[in-house]
């Protein structure tokens, strides 16, 4: 079956503003979902704004980013299976990142 | 808020409770003047957990991991940042000790007890005032955020903060300790300790407007706070009456209402979904506060939830009892909530009509005029007594005052019981 990757995108500094019991709350929809079969696993990223490496005539050179400007960063991902492109998004839906950010979804190629 | 059940992976309020445990932890290892730093590490903890467990799943045990991160967090600052002095090399090596939690280690289960139990009783210090002690043991050692004390009493965020920020001073400029005294200064210390876990109870089981279940927290956290005062060793019977008396109230709660969420009248309810639990540790406390020659308020609230409990059924009521102990309540504080329960209590032993005389001396009262429960008692007895016009009245202007839904949804289900429309009372009281 086809897998697709969820990439989250959010604003960190919502989370520090969260109680603990908000926290908890958000960590057990989170964790539900997470147990849905259609997910193969994913990981957290750190929240490093990261660098981008370019080529350039002068050699590869190293700028900040990509979100060193916006507030908005990837702060992990997940694979899922699902049939179809549209499946995956409907699939997705109800995932409860959507209360804190953003979820962009891709499909992994294969061949 | 909350998930479903089947969802819930979590002990309900884990982490505002271990919250309230960790900081007293912490502000125990690194000192009352610490305590934003306390309060800052389990933020941190707890931040982690949201980062890492929705991908890596739940660790073995969630508090010694909460706990462990909090601890290694304080251990950074202690080294790099905020610290420095003789005490730093006493606090990594403490902080760097491995602890174990839970049934592994009852010693360190003990400490944390009395950790919790000290930071409680700084937060309620006769130094601090009563107005910020609450905000104060519900920001540490309850664990809730600003946002969710200024909602459970509906003030605003930032009046909270700034009571915070006071109150925090306080401790540093008053040089407050850990230390719990002894002796007389041990009972003051009691009494203010009480009258703020009291206070917090009552905010929450006497909800005034909207449904929030905010408010139930606020009767769980005061019961929490009082049972942690009541099992330790310094408990007196004053705190096991308190308990006593929260216990045996907040074994009610979960059956005040229906599943509409409308308000059921203690004779109505059913006394299946009353907490045993909770009653028979609100007997077990009962039976402690006998202890010694003092009556408190407490003591005879306990006494009358008491007597509620013990009824097998609403014909079981011994109301003579109650009458008698609303009457001893009033001797101990004669104020007219006192009064109107026993009005209430006086019409269930004698009648309505000597139910209503008794209400007569609270109608010059104006705070009593502007309390809805004080007009839907009116307006219950004047029905009992076929004065369905004058009842009808009583519910319109109760309806008027400030309540909550349920309340207001009640209110006119006894309207409705006059025989009369909400615009045709309306038109009469007009």
């Amino acid at each position: 079956m086809p897998q697709y990757m969820l990439l989250l995108h959010e604003d960190p500094t919502g989370w520090a503003k969260l109680s603990p019991e908000e926290m908890q709350t958000a960590i057990e929809k989170y964790m539900a979902w997470a147990k849905k079969p259609i997910n193969r696993g994913g990981k957290r990223l750190t929240e490093e704004p990261g660098k981008v490496i370019r080529h350039t005539p002068e050699g590869p050179r190293v700028t900040d980013g990509p979100y060193s400007e916006t507030k908005e960063m990837m702060g992990g991902f997940y694979t899922i299976e699902a049939a179809s492109y549209e499946e995956a998004v409907q699939l997705s839906m109800d995932h409860p990142h959507l209360e804190h950010g953003t979820i962009e979804v891709r499909q992994i190629f294969e061949m | 808020m909350s998930g479903a059940p089947e969802t819930r992976v979590l002990l309900e309020h884990l982490f505002r409770h271990q919250a309230g445990r960790i900081v007293a932890h912490l502000v125990r290892l690194l000192g009352p003047a610490h305590l934003d730093l306390a309060e800052e590490m389990v933020q941190e903890a707890m931040l982690k957990a949201l980062q890492s467990w929705p991908y890596k799943g739940l660790p073995e045990n969630p508090e010694a991991w909460l706990f462990r991160v909090a601890r290694n967090a304080a251990l950074d600052a202690v080294r790099h940042r905020r610290m420095a002095g003789g005490k730093a090399e006493i606090l990594t090596a403490e902080l760097d000790r491995p602890v174990q939690l839970n049934e592994t280690d009852p010693d360190f289960e003990e400490q944390l007890r009395d950790d919790e139990l000290r930071l409680i009783f700084m937060c309620c210090h006769p130094e601090i005032g009563r107005d910020a002690s609450i905000a104060l043991s519900l920001k540490i050692a309850g664990g809730f955020s600003v946002r969710e004390i200024a909602r459970a009493f509906l003030a605003d965020e930032a009046a909270i903060a700034q009571r915070l920020v006071r109150a925090k001073k306080q401790i540093r400029d008053k040089g407050l300790t850990l230390e719990i005294p002894s002796g007389r200064e041990l009972a003051e210390r009691l009494v203010a300790a009480t009258d703020v876990v009291y206070f917090l109870f009552n905010e929450g089981y006497a909800a005034h407007e909207g449904e929030d279940l905010i408010r139930q927290d606020l009767c769980t956290e005061a019961l929490r706070l009082g049972w942690l005062m009541a099992r330790s060793s310094i408990a007196n019977p004053r705190v096991h009456a308190l308990v006593a008396m929260m216990a045996l109230q907040a074994a009610r709660l979960s059956a005040r209402t229906d599943e509409a969420g409308d308000l059921i009248l203690l004779e109505e309810q059913d006394r299946g979904r009353w907490d045993q639990h909770l009653i028979a540790m609100g007997f077990r406390e009962f039976d402690l506060s006998m202890a010694g020659d003092e009556v408190t308020e407490f003591h005879v609230q306990a006494a009358i939830a008491a007597t509620h409990a013990r009824a097998t059924g609403m014909h079981a009521i011994d109301w003579p009892l109650i009458l008698e102990l609303y009457g001893q309540l009033f001797k101990l504080n004669s104020s007219p909530v006192v009064a109107l329960n026993r009005a209430v209590a006086t019409a269930k032993v004698h009648g309505a009509a000597e139910g209503f005389a008794a209400l007569e001396p609270l109608s010059q009262d104006v705070k009593m005029q502007s309390y809805y429960l004080y007009l839907a008692v009116r307006g219950h007895l004047l029905l009992e007594l076929g004065e369905n016009a004058a009842a009808a009245r009583c519910f319109q202007a109760a309806l008027e005052r400030r309540c909550c839904e349920p309340e207001r949804r009640f209110l006119k289900r006894k309207l409705r019981e006059c025989g009369g429309t909400l615009d045709g009372a309306a038109a009469e009281n007009g």
